[in-house]
């Protein structure tokens, strides 16, 4: 699984380049959560365009993860690129205060919404272009709230499991404590991805580098010394999650549909 | 001979913006005094091009672009990649390459094989060719392959039974595999090279090998364009994903000296190869 680093932040950068270039935009916004996928992102927009190219926005819900807040600001500051701090308790508390509810997931999934559709319409103010951060695990096993944190313009990293982010941040030079914290989603207090997960991000890359570049078959991951729960388990998490990697189906009637065969490439003209 | 690598990336989908390209490199090979210029895969046209490949194909014996084209020939032999829409079968659209040369089209090849699983569709949307021609250039016996051809041995046997001494391969190959640290390009840039090596050498011919860059829908191509001597020796390698141009001085007398050292070519029986195949392919059907 180990990768190289040099040719990776070139195809990477180049195509933060290209695709950029291509969509009509001279620049790119993303969010910045203080984690080790907005950070290495943020650091591979600045190799590709620079940093008077590359806008943060910086979203907090209330004190929900004023550690990572505080990354994102240092992150910000190293890299010089503009940043701004935008609250989006006030919008989410008016939602809940109508609509109450407890679960976490519910109120992780609109903040996530709250997040993305900010992120669009500092898209069109500012004229540029939304770099998604998603990396390949967690597309993979549909770790991510559709329509949130998922849209995006591109996505340099969504080839990336989230262990190799980690050896790109580190090749990147990235503060060190973004490097070595536990990866949250920021649902809440002490959320970490593994905890909710109940895998650690080692052991289930490499299991879904067996299912998914190696295609491998599930009993032969077993036996390559893998417990057979967690291997059904992720098993399930890709089946489960297809819905997040995909455009929804359009019901055929015609005898040309879009989607089905009307097919045109997405960089059309460019 | 001088022969020019245009390791370009052509715009999706825009052949008026791709024919400027193409006549601004043709334009500079002709000062480097090149004798020919290569030009990537669907050089006119970009890759990806799904429905679209039916709306840009081109007769080329009408087409516009062909005749601007035809007229840059007269100065510098010419091998580019686009859309054939077959004059005498309307309807069938092919993965195309053509060799122009002193104002004529000396030759077309259409792809055979078209890559259709993973991450290609060609076969949705190409009809597949149906031979491997040699043709002779004034210069040199040639031979026409297109990408996925070239993986396939059998192609380059054709050329090489048929006398090719210069086999030309069009490429809009993606790169894919960065998990082995030591190696500097992609996996199937190697891929690509292996092959290059050992069809170069047992064929005692100068492979060119000209690929594309550049980005389309997610997919990076790779470029490591290269050429290979008679002899099996690296003569010019391009780099990696970036976009590069570069006359490469071959020596074309290095065809009759390999095939003194290594007489692959005067051993060679393809008639025990064909009749071999034939049995093949004979039992194969009666299974």
């Amino acid at each position: 699984m180990k990768i190289n680093l040099p040719l990776v932040v070139k195809t990477l950068t180049g195509f933060i380049r290209e695709e950029t270039r291509k969509a009509g935009f001279d620049r790119v916004i993303l969010g910045l959560s203080g984690g080790l996928d907005s950070t290495v992102c943020a650091y591979l927009a600045v190799r590709a365009l620079g940093p008077k190219k590359v806008l943060a926005l910086i979203m907090p819900y209330r004190d929900l993860d004023s550690e990572g807040v505080n990354h994102a600001r240092k992150v910000a500051r190293l890299l010089k690129i503009r940043f701004r701090e935008i609250d989006i308790s006030p919008q989410v508390d008016a939602y809940f205060a109508a609509f109450p509810t407890d679960n976490p997931v519910l109120r992780g999934n609109k903040m996530a919404r709250e997040r993305m559709s900010i992120l669009y319409d500092f898209s069109a103010r500012e004229k540029a272009l939304i770099l998604g951060t998603s990396n390949k695990t967690e597309l993979l096993i549909g770790y991510g709230t559709i329509h949130g944190d998922m849209a995006c313009g591109i996505n340099p990293m969504g080839d990336l499991y989230k262990t190799q982010v980690r050896e790109l941040g580190r090749h990147l030079k990235i503060p060190k404590e973004i490097l070595v914290k536990k990866p949250t989603a920021g649902l809440w207090p002490g959320q970490t991805d593994e905890g909710e997960i109940g895998l650690s991000y080692e052991e289930l890359d490499r299991i879904l580098y067996l299912l998914v570049d190696r295609r491998q078959k599930p009993d032969e991951v077993v036996a390559a010394g893998f417990e057979r729960k967690k291997v059904r388990r992720i098993v399930e998490m890709i089946k489960r999650s297809e819905f997040k990697r995909k455009m929804p189906p359009i019901a055929k009637i015609s005898s040309r549909t879009v989607g089905h065969d009307f097919l045109y490439p997405y960089d059309w003209g460019k | 001979m001088k022969i020019a690598l245009a390791q370009i990336s052509p715009v999706l989908g825009n052949p008026e913006q791709n024919l400027k390209l193409h006549l601004d490199y043709i334009r500079k090979a002709v000062s480097r005094k090149a004798n020919l210029v290569v030009f990537p895969e669907l050089s006119l046209t970009g890759y990806t091009l799904k429905d679209l490949a039916a709306e840009l194909a081109v007769n080329p014996r009408k087409s516009p672009a062909f005749k601007k084209l035809l007229e840059a020939s007269r100065e510098i032999d010419l091998v580019f990649g686009f859309v054939e829409e077959a004059a005498d079968d309307p309807g069938l659209v092919y993965n195309a390459a053509a060799y122009l040369s002193r104002g004529r089209i000396l030759h077309i090849h259409r792809k055979v094989f078209l890559p259709t699983s993973g991450m290609f569709e060609e076969g949705r949307f190409f009809a597949a060719g149906r031979q491997f021609r040699p043709f002779d250039t004034g210069q040199v016996r040639t031979g026409l392959l297109v990408c996925r051809d070239f993986l396939h041995y059998g192609s380059s046997y054709c050329h090489f039974a048929g006398g090719a001494g210069l086999i030309i391969t069009i490429s809009a190959a993606p790169g894919r595999g960065v998990d082995e640290p030591r190696s500097p390009g992609f996996q199937t840039s190697r891929m690509w090279e292996l092959m290059g090596e050992a069809i170069s050498f047992f064929s005692s011919a100068v492979v060119v090998y000209c690929n594309r860059v550049g980005y389309e829908d997610g997919a990076v191509f790779a470029g490591g364009s290269f050429i290979y001597s008679p002899f099996g020796k690296p003569i010019a390698q391009l780099p990696y994903l970036d976009e590069k141009f570069e006359v490469v001085e071959v020596d074309l007398k290095e065809i009759g000296r390999a095939r003194k050292s290594w007489p692959f070519r005067r051993d060679e029986r393809p008639e025990v190869i064909w009749q071999s195949l034939e049995k093949i392919i004979r039992e194969n059907h009666e299974d």
